[in-house]
């Protein structure tokens, strides 16, 4: 085995602890990573080809066709960045800025929400290993990471025997579901420890959480086990550390933020309570912050001139659906699969362009595909965890592909 | 052909919930066009009250329409032990993704997680394979 750990690439924990055997130049074994880890550092089994309009093409060809279709466009869409690197991700806001193209990542249908109160300072975070070596008391809010982040609960959030948590999950940690239905992790949570709202019964959750924290019976429009939650709040009470992973279950329903906010306020006047957000690709989070450092938006951006203008109008939703953009460039994502068929039809009237190691369902639509190397493996760079860390990421085995970085940056110049 | 083939097909108004599933999000890694990421995804779990209701068994295939999109899927059994009629859930995937409406109210962020989809019995239809969907 190679003497030295590698970081996956397969979700935004990105576990750092990663051993590998190659063999012949190429990796052989993966050792330590979760089921979606070891598959996505394999690799697919069906590389994409670079190719213009359905023909197979060398680099050059391809990214000069690449450049042409977004020199052409008045209103290009530069989307996706959540499997990219961050090198990649900075220089795709380059070229929407050339451009005056709308730019716009999945966080925008995901987790975005969080990550701006977070970055905006309006919700209380903390790193994954404060979780592992301080949390007591851990919440999965309509998240169910036994699925979306296999090593999320034995690495850092549940049965680690962290610095301060040495009794671990048999007497030093509580893990808590609330979800609409018994997920795997609700098993692991145990009946005691599984909350079951209804379907967008969350917002009424919090409102009765805060209630009961402050002493009042809680109330909600479903029925509720009044006396459960009221242990409930004095479990919360009593926490030394407590942090809330915050699934996509929590974020598709709450309309706005207040009743979050809310809770988080009450219970961090009567504990000490924290916020994660599940990002689910690598460096959705990356994108982010890059973005935010650009223009003060973590998404849903359009370059106009010198103005940068942001809202829902320029999320990649809106734009598909009101056909506001007439070309798209797809790296790191697969809208054809993650989004609304109704919504993405639309990318087959326009000129398509996607970079990704992997065919996928939007490069069978594609005009222009460009292949580059996979991130973690076959190429290097940095990414940022779910929790905002930065995580260097190293090369494994080499390749004859570009790296996502430098197919952007060669677009770039050819612009 | 049976003699059933000519009865309409009772129809149930469902409520879908999407999830994730690590064995299909790992299918999808290897390849999102292999046979595996198809058997993990095109499926719904529904409560047996509403098995029973829709007149097919464990395995057969339903059709899942509404104005957004159609597709045919297996039918399982959920196995939770509460009961759920009315609401059945779907792996979140391109076939999931065919049903969900497109109109996210102004917002940019469409009801991933919670549409309704009338369901049939497909009568034996095969599920829809992906370059369908696309």
């Amino acid at each position: 085995m190679e003497n030295d750990y590698y970081v996956c690439t397969g979700c935004a924990l990105l576990c750092d602890d990663i051993g590998v055997e190659l063999e012949g130049g190429k990796l052989n074994k993966v050792h330590t990573a979760c089921r979606k880890g070891f598959a996505f550092m394999k690799g697919c089994t069906n590389p994409m080809e670079c190719a213009v309009n359905g023909e197979r093409t060398d680099i050059d060809s391809a990214i000069k066709e690449a450049a042409s279709i977004l020199r052409n466009a008045e209103r290009p869409l530069i989307f996706g960045h959540a499997n990219s690197s961050s090198g990649a991700q900075k220089k795709a806001i380059d070229i929407a800025r050339k451009t005056n193209g709308f730019i716009d990542d999945t966080s925008s249908f995901c987790q975005g929400p969080m990550v701006e109160a977070i970055m905006e300072g309006k919700l209380k975070t903390c790193t994954l290993d404060d979780v592992r070596h301080k949390a007591d008391v851990i919440i999965y809010w309509g998240a169910d990471p036994a699925n979306s982040h296999p090593r999320h609960m034995s690495r850092y959030s549940y049965f680690p025997r962290g610095k301060e948590r040495q009794r671990g999950w048999e007497e030093d940690r509580t893990a808590i579901t609330i979800d609409v239905r018994k997920s795997d992790t609700a098993e692991i949570c145990g009946q005691n420890g599984f909350y079951q709202i209804p379907v967008k019964g969350d917002a009424e959750f919090m409102d009765a959480m805060v209630s009961a924290l402050s002493g009042k019976i809680p109330k909600t429009s479903y029925d509720l086990d009044k006396k459960k939650l009221l242990e409930l709040a004095s479990i919360l009470k009593k926490a030394k550390f407590g942090v809330i992973f915050a699934g996509l279950g929590m974020v598709y329903a709450l309309d706005d933020r207040e009743p979050l906010y809310k809770l988080m306020d009450k219970l961090n006047s009567v504990s000490n309570f924290h916020l994660i957000p599940m990002a689910g690709h690598y460096n959705m989070r990356g994108f982010n912050e890059n973005l935010f450092e650009e223009t003060g938006y973590i998404n849903r951006v359009k370059f106009s001139g010198e103005e940068v203008l942001h809202g829902p109008e320029y999320s990649v939703v809106e734009a598909l659906r009101q056909k506001a953009v007439d070309a798209a460039l797809v790296i790191g994502a697969d809208p054809l699969s993650s989004l609304p068929r109704s919504v993405v039809r639309y990318l087959e009237e326009i000129p398509l362009i996607v970079i990704d190691p992997c065919h996928t369902l939007t490069s069978v639509k594609a005009n222009v595909t460009i292949p580059c190397g996979l991130v973690g493996v076959e190429t290097g760079g940095s990414a940022v965890r779910m929790d905002g860390i930065e995580i260097e990421v190293k090369q494994i085995v080499d390749t004859d592909r570009l790296s996502d970085e430098e197919i952007m940056t060669r677009i770039s110049e050819a612009l | 052909m049976g003699f059933g083939q000519f009865l309409s097909a009772p129809e149930t108004k469902l409520r879908i919930v999407t999830y994730r599933d690590v064995f299909q999000d790992s299918a999808k890694v290897a390849s999102i066009f292999g046979e595996d990421y198809e058997k993990l995804s095109a499926v719904i779990k529904l409560d047996p009250q509403d098995i029973s209701k829709l007149s097919i068994k464990e395995g057969d295939t339903l059709i899942l329409k509404n104005s957004f999109g159609k597709v045919i899927v297996k039918a399982l059994n959920s196995g939770y032990d509460h009961s759920h009629t009315g609401t059945a859930y779907m792996v979140n995937s391109p076939w999931s993704n065919a049903l969900v409406p497109e109109d996210s109210g102004g917002t940019g962020v469409p009801d991933f997680k919670d549409f309704e989809v009338l369901a049939s019995s497909a009568k034996g239809g095969k599920v829809t394979g992906i370059k369908e969907i696309i």
